[in-house]
């Protein structure tokens, strides 16, 4: 344990989001650095509104519309995975292939006329953009468990819930947190579109520097936005790393040969 | 125990299993004998519902199993196959106990259960309890399968080739123990597997199935002095079949009085067993002792000989 913490990957996620933290709480200190980048004695550091707060709401967006997916998403896969929901497997892929094929842009300029500008146009554009990872990830998970192992489930006496519960999803579990990982990080980064029509997030730093042509505005906006998506990837992986050790190989090599001489004697 | 009567099951226009009728009788081992797509395992399946047949009933224990819900009745019928099926994300112990967590039991049952079982299976419990099916050996996931199998005590069992993926030592060895543990449960066995001298060896009856068709179904002695038709007979092998007959024999049933030198031979090893020692040994003779080492006589080639050749 206290070995997995000090490798030096470790060491540089602290530094990273250390680094990040005092960057959000106190921009000014870092203006020295971003001057360059500016021109015309524009100011080097964004101030329009506090970073942290545009930080904040932007991750808030960001997982509201990928709790969302994740619930549809997880639950569509579910469904039709099971015999009654099988005739709709075609008709779903369908469906959340389109949600992903949709440019985000375009669900925006679609949605603002209905749902205004703000916060909701931007977590629908997510929220339909990220369905796809995790459904396709779920569906993978749940149709490609063992024969042998879901069959027994069955015939030790688990009910189509039982089995669901206790084996399916827990045996598919590495998959699906991979795909939500996929659609988080997507989303983090897709949000930054949502400044177009008025939602709080990064984005509005990134398009600030655009309309005044201010770099360092756009480097700023884009750094963080890029070392928010990195750290939460890893933060991700380390859950889907972890239930998958669980898991085992179920089908390797056996290791004990020793053993069952000693059990066999 | 079990009772199938006309079991037929179709799939498109062919009957895998083909109006099958058959009686498994309490606390004995009944092996089901065939080739692969011989319908077998399609039969074996139908008893706890995981296919239901096309037509026909199966009584178990005077129930009709398709008036049961189909969970109730798995939870009070063993299953074992070859692939283990272990859950991959639990471990052994709780492996073990899941129809007996299924069916409610209480923390402390559960868990005496799980021990009890494991002292059976030969797994040493400090040390296996907490591994996942990984960490285990063919022949160990194999064990903790059958136990799982067994641990709501169930009164029937159902194994489809369960020692298909072990090794012929190990093999061995599983179903020598398989028999001595249902000798000491009492729990009645339906076992599927292709392999005759697997079917001999465990079998008190067996059933050979061809093509979906019951094609004889007798205690194995019956098999082997009168195979049905020329399936049957293939199947056991004409060169294998003196060898078969020897060891449903005891030496102890050979033994004429007498005297012969060398090393004795146990009254209950098999007489394979008895020939070999003789042919290796070079003698013609043995003496033959009981359990306590008494001296009973003796047994020679030609009396075990004897029991080689077809009845008449």
């Amino acid at each position: 344990m206290i070995r997995d913490l000090i490798r030096p990957g470790t060491i540089l996620r602290l530094v990273v989001f250390a680094a990040l933290i005092a960057f959000l709480l106190a921009p000014d200190r870092f203006a020295g650095l971003l001057a360059p980048l500016t021109s015309n004695g524009a100011p080097p550091i964004y101030h329009q509104s506090s970073l942290v707060d545009l930080t904040l709401s932007h991750l808030f967006t960001v997982a509201v519309s990928t709790l969302a997916a994740a619930i549809v998403a997880v639950g569509l896969a579910i469904f039709v995975t099971r015999p009654a929901g099988a005739e709709f497997l075609a008709l779903s892929r369908a469906v959340v292939n389109i949600g992903q094929t949709f440019p985000p842009v375009a669900v925006l300029a679609l949605s603002v006329p209905i749902m205004g500008f703000g916060e909701g146009s931007t977590r629908l554009a997510l929220f339909l953009y990220g369905l796809l990872p995790i459904f396709e990830n779920t569906l993978v998970g749940l149709s490609t468990l063992p024969p042998a192992v879901v069959e027994t489930a069955s015939a030790m006496g688990m009910t189509g819930r039982q089995r669901l519960l206790k084996v399916e999803l827990p045996l598919a579990m590495p998959l699906i947190v991979e795909g939500i990982r996929l659609s988080a990080v997507i989303g983090l980064a897709t949000a930054t579109i949502g400044s177009t029509v008025a939602a709080k997030g990064l984005g509005e730093v990134i398009v600030a520097g655009l309309l005044s042509n201010n770099l360092a505005f756009i480097v700023q906006g884009g750094v963080v936005t890029g070392v928010l998506a990195v750290l939460i990837s890893d933060g991700f992986q380390a859950v889907a790393r972890h239930a998958a050790k669980r898991r085992g190989v179920s089908s390797g090599a056996p290791p004990a040969e020793p053993d069952e001489q000693q059990a066999a004697a | 125990m079990i009772e199938l009567s006309h079991l037929t099951k179709v799939y498109g226009d062919i009957a895998v299993v083909n109006d099958v009728d058959m009686h498994v009788e309490a606390g004995t081992i009944t092996v089901i004998v065939g080739t692969s797509g011989s319908g077998k395992s399609t039969l074996l399946r139908m008893v706890n519902r995981l296919v239901e047949p096309t037509e026909g009933r199966i009584l178990v224990q005077g129930n009709d199993v398709s008036k049961m819900p189909a969970h109730e009745l798995r939870r009070s019928i063993g299953y074992a196959i070859q692939n283990h099926g272990l859950f991959p994300h639990w471990t052994v112990a709780r492996n073990i106990a899941t129809v007996p967590m299924l069916l409610g039991w209480d923390r402390r049952k559960v868990a005496a259960r799980v021990e009890e079982l494991m002292e059976l299976f030969q797994l040493d419990h400090a040390q296996f309890a907490g591994r996942y099916p990984h960490e285990l050996s063919g022949g160990q996931q194999q064990r903790v399968g059958v136990a799982r199998a067994m641990a709501a005590k169930p009164a029937l069992l159902l194994m489809d080739e369960p020692f298909g993926a072990l090794d012929p030592i190990i093999r061995g060895k599983a179903q020598a123990d398989l028999k001595a543990i249902q000798r000491r449960t009492g729990t009645t066995i339906l076992l599927v597997t292709h392999d005759m001298d697997e079917a001999i060896h465990l079998g008190d009856r067996i059933a050979v199935m061809d093509g979906g068709n019951l094609k004889q179904y007798a205690p194995a002695a019956d098999i082997l002095a009168r195979p049905a038709d020329a399936f049957v007979d293939d199947l056991i092998g004409a060169v294998d079949r003196p060898f078969h007959y020897l060891t449903l024999g005891s030496v102890g049933a050979a033994v004429e009085p007498g005297e012969a030198g060398g090393a004795p031979l146990a009254a209950d090893a098999s007489l394979y067993e008895g020939l070999g020692a003789l042919l290796w040994s070079g003698r013609k003779a043995a003496p033959v002792v009981d359990a306590a080492g008494t001296p009973l006589g003796r047994v020679t080639l030609d009396s075990i000989a004897d029991r080689a050749a077809r009845p008449r």
